[in-house]
């Protein structure tokens, strides 16, 4: 970062957008609005009018977004049609993941080696999208399965469609890791919301030129890493459910992550969690499921509970509850029904605008259900808190009970341990007290968290994976998602493997052109495999993941 | 998204880090290619089926189960402890209502191993079906459990330790014993005088196919388990009947799998041998946990898969027939020993038992109370080329108060003789098991 640079960080979410702008000296200013749900654009453009000035402007060198646009034109079925053409060959019955009106399943396989079992019915797929384009259908999927191992049958379908599409999102090219209906879904998603990302992008590219803005544009992912704007234009799946990544990668801007810690962000609705394992904020297993829809998207590891400060206290037959609806705004902000803020509002743990009201409200709802508004303002608090402990021990044993592959994981695997709580959002120094001592944690409430999301968004890191996968008998190394593929020599070895695994991913982040950190590419998962037929071994199965973590750029504690 | 009809828990340990050789059959990389087709067929996605973590045997497991000598640590090691408990774990699952169908899908395999370990036969070394087995009748109240293994060796070792069990039926369908490893497996070899009728065994010929296979399902196995009215039935599925299989001679097809599976549909399914790990094991396992799911499996099929090239010779198809009179009388009307054997005395039966994989030969002399309240105290006096004369004395489950103090006196003899290097006790009436 040059001195007079400043990072600009947008978090476009669902009820507000936050921005944030950062020099080297730390946050230099940022900006909240309510975010024009119909009108995204707009939202941005103010915020970015909002909290840069003019000569501010000219020295911001990169803008960060996460955005909900693509999140919400799929949740809200705002969806382009999609043409999807796959190929499965033997297994369970493709016709169980149908998606979309135009989904045809052709003749061809591919066997998990990457050997082709059947050949591809290519002049079956020139006549589906002859036919589908009569029809107005501009945007396709290929889907084969294993094309992670040999992506020969969906290059084939992209070639046989031909200028009947405007673009086609090809399977291997969204991720190296194996499941086919995943694949298939996110492909279909891919390509339902490629021409409202396009059209968006294009016009913050107008936007920012209109500005006098000249910087790089990412995009950021549900992994809390980046992708340059160019680049995302290919695989905007890859910007769906950003929201909560800011967060985390906010909070780990704004402390000195180190150690197995929780992230606590207390909404106003929900209380998300993350956990940190020695300092790295956790990955899901799988990718992130999106309307039920389980996809290959790469995403933290977070859940989402419905307690936060404007959730609704309940009293059902004595038993206290909060939420998961919203009853606020709370009674001290003019609100009607007392939510939690209202509770420790009344027992004066906070002082939060007009305590009296809070009170009142507190003591009617106590005196309804023949009780004290003291017994009923801890009972809420502790329904809270107690919420939120099980949902971290839920995960905390969802970790734990993770399936491992070997011996070694089995009897040495590594346990979290949490050494701090970091606690952030509106009510978070309201919980401080209650979350002391719990695991044996230290509970840190950190500055600034009102703005951890931007925060995260400015600072988070480009990343990318990519899973290599080698076999010496075929000769052939290939890594899917960034389109390596080559001959390799019979005597090729795991440790060819991990250095090629490196380059290729260096070299992939270089035509990125982002930024190289020092320690931050890690080979996640290597093995090599003996092939044996007969009795002898006549060559090596290798697999390499490779990652660049998930980080921020720099740190302001 | 799919969902099962089933709530299934598939238990997945493939101990990719561990080998009993480098080219030997059981070797690391065995259930690669079954993940990676289980992966990419989106089975972890099915709504209703759950991957679980094994657990980890304990040694209590194992000698509750086996008499092992020295003892347990000496003839397993983690990867053993660890398959076993992965078939615990699906007991678990299944009797504490989590699922309603359970498949561990671990390896080392098992069912060659008897009650008797002195080191690994047939690749393995301790029972998993078993030690689940006496997990399960030791934790619940379950009692009547049939097993029915469709590995293509003979189960030797579970109908070894399951010979004098009226309780635990053992039903084997496998290669003909004359022309396969471990050789035994023949119609006759049906049960001890307690518990003749429960041993039963289905030797087929070789290049059996989909056709023997389901007709030995439907025309001796079920009628059977109907009769028999297991609480809980455990399939021991070994997937060497595979037509590609190298080191069996059978016809069988992933399909086929799938359908016996669904006709036999047992409560739990362990992992058995299956050597094909590219051309068969990717697609036996999905065949199976579809099957045991609920889910429709009609689409599975091996890429090179050839009705014409395996379909099975004329002549089988009459051989298996044939072979159903014999195998029906075995259980409906067993041998009687009604009269011929006093009560409250031991009959013995000498055994010489060979450890391929180890090399180790070892002579046993098995002797059992004839007992009319329960199966009856019994020990077993074993050497072998690597371990001296030693005793196992077992007072089995439900033990009448007579057999419990016999059981007692012949330890006390044993330990006064003098003659055997080490003692194993197994009595699981106060559930004590341990050596002296
Ligand atoms: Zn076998
Ligand atoms: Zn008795």
């Amino acid at each position: 970062m040059n001195k007079s640079a400043l990072y600009l960080g947008l978090d476009v979410g669902g009820t507000h957008t936050d921005a944030v702008l950062i020099g080297e000296e730390g946050i230099v200013s940022h900006y909240k609005a309510v975010t024009d749900h119909d009108n995204l654009l707009l939202s941005v453009r103010k915020a970015i009018e909002g909290i840069a000035g003019g000569a501010d402007r000219k020295k911001i060198q990169r803008i960060n977004l996460s955005t909900t646009l693509s999140t919400n034109a799929i949740v809200e079925n705002r969806l382009e049609d999609v043409c999807v053409i796959i190929s499965a060959g033997p297994g369970i019955d493709p016709d169980n993941f149908k998606i979309g009106t135009y989904y045809y399943v052709i003749d061809g396989s591919i066997d998990h080696r990457g050997t082709e079992v059947r050949s591809l019915d290519a002049k079956l797929v020139s006549r589906i999208a002859g036919e589908v384009s009569g029809k107005g259908v501009k945007a396709f999927a290929a889907v084969t399965k294993f094309s992670t191992r040999n992506p020969e049958h969906e290059n084939l379908i992209a070639r046989e469609i031909g200028s009947a599409a405007d673009f086609v999102t090809l399977g291997h090219k969204l991720s190296g890791r194996l499941s086919f209906p995943r694949r298939i879904v996110t492909a279909y998603f891919n390509s339902a919301v490629r021409r409202i990302f396009e059209n968006f992008s294009d016009s913050i590219e107008e936007c920012l030129c209109d500005l006098g803005i000249e910087a790089e544009v990412n995009v950021l992912k549900a992994d809390g890493g980046t992708m340059p704007f160019s680049f995302s234009r290919g695989i905007p799946v890859e910007s769906i459910l950003s929201g909560p990544a800011a967060s985390v990668m906010g909070i780990a801007a704004l402390c000195d992550i180190t150690r197995d810690s929780i992230m606590l962000d207390i909404g106003g609705t929900t209380t998300d969690i993350a956990i940190f394992a020695a300092g790295a904020p956790l990955i899901e297993k799988e990718g992130i499921s999106l309307q039920g829809f389980p996809t290959l998207v790469r995403s933290l590891m977070t859940r989402s509970i419905g307690v936060g400060g404007d959730s609704a206290i309940h009293v059902n037959g004595g038993s206290v509850s909060v939420g998961p609806d919203r009853g606020g705004p709370a009674m001290a902000a003019g609100g009607t029904v007392p939510t939690l803020v209202d509770a420790f509002n009344a027992i004066r743990i906070v002082r939060f605008m007009d305590a009296e009201a809070s009170a009142q409200g507190i003591a009617d709802l106590a005196k309804k259900n023949g009780t004290s508004p003291d017994k009923l303002a801890d009972a809420a608090i502790e329904y809270a808190v107690a919420r939120i402990k099980d949902e971290v021990n839920a995960m905390l044993g969802e970790i734990r009970d993770r399936p491992v592959y070997t011996i070694h994981e089995m009897l040495e695997g590594k346990k979290i341990q949490p050494a701090l709580v970091y606690i952030m959002g509106g009510p978070a120094e309201a919980f401080r007290d209650k979350f002391a001592g719990w695991l044996g944690a230290e509970v840190v409430v950190p500055p600034n968290y009102d703005v951890a999301n931007a925060v995260g968004a400015a600072l988070a890191k480009t990343t990318i994976d990519i899973e290599l996968f080698a076999d010496t008998c075929r000769r052939t190394m290939i890594i899917p998602n960034i389109d390596v593929r080559r001959t390799i020599p019979s005597g090729y070895t795991l440790r060819d493997a991990e250095r090629d695994a490196r380059n290729s991913l260096a070299e992939h982040r270089g035509s990125l052109s982002a930024p190289a950190g020092g320690s931050d590419m890690e080979i996640i998962e290597s093995s090599s495999f003996n092939i044996v037929e007969g009795f002898y071994t006549v060559g090596r199965d290798i697999r390499v993941k490779c990652q660049i973590k998930p980080g921020v750029i720099k740190r302001l504690t | 998204m799919i969902k099962a009809k089933n709530r299934m828990g598939l238990i997945f340990f493939p101990a990719y880090d561990w080998a009993i050789s480098p080219t030997h059959p059981e070797r690391e990389e065995r259930l690669l290619y079954t993940q990676d087709q289980l992966r990419e067929e989106g089975i972890f996605d099915i709504q209703g089926l759950v991957e679980y973590k094994p657990d980890i045997a304990r040694e209590e497991d194992v000698l509750r189960t086996h008499f092992c000598f020295p003892d347990a640590a000496g003839v397993t090691t983690e990867s053993h402890m660890i398959s076993a408990g992965g078939a615990i774990k699906a007991a678990r699952l299944l009797l504490d209502g989590q699922v309603d169908k359970a498949f561990a899908l671990v390896r080392p395999p098992g069912h060659h191993a008897m009650k008797s370990v002195h080191g690994n036969r047939g690749f393995c070394n301790i029972n998993n079906e078993a030690i689940m087995i006496e997990y399960i009748r030791d934790h619940y109240s379950t009692r009547r459990i049939a097993v029915v293994d469709t590995d293509c060796h003979h189960g030797d070792g579970t109908q070894d330790i399951y010979w004098n069990d009226p309780n635990v039926l053992y039903i084997s369908i496998h290669q003909d014993g004359r022309t396969l490893y471990p050789g035994s497996g023949h119609v006759s070899e049906c049960g001890g005088p307690t518990a003749a009728g429960r041993t039963v065994n289905i030797p087929l010929p070789p290049g059996t196919s989909d056709e023997g296979f389901l007709y030995a399902i439907d025309e001796m196995v079920l009628p059977i388990l109907k009769h028999f009215k297991p609480e809980i039935i455990v399939n021991s599925a070994g997937q060497d009947n595979h037509y590609s299989d190298p080191i069996t001679n059978m016809n069988f097809s992933a399909q086929g799998y799938a359908m016996l599976n669904d006709r036999l549909d047992p409560d739990i399914a362990v992992l058995e041998g299956g050597y094909s790990i590219q051309g068969a094991l990717p697609y036996v396992n999905l065949g199976i946990i579809l099957a045991m799911a609920g889910i429709d499996y009609s689409h599975v099929r091996e890429p090179d898969y050839d009705a014409a090239a395996v379909r099975q010779d004329k002549g089988i198809m009459d051989y298996v027939k044939r072979l159903k009179e014999a195998v029906l009388g075995v259980y409906f009307n067993p041998p009687t020993y009604e009269g011929l054997l006093p009560y409250r005395q031991y009959l013995t039966r000498r055994k010489n038992v060979f450890y391929d994989t180890d090399g180790i030969r070892e002579t046993q002399l098995e002797s059992i109370m004839r007992c009319g309240e329960c199966t009856g105290v019994w020990s077993l006096e074993t050497s072998s080329t690597v371990y001296p004369l030693s005793l196992g004395i077992e007072i089995p489950v439900g033990a009448c108060t007579a057999c419990e103090k016999e059981g007692g006196r012949l330890l006390d003899n044993a330990k006064k003789s003098g003659k055997y290097k080490t003692i194993q006790m197994i009595d699981r009436v106060k559930k004590e098991y341990y050596s002296r």
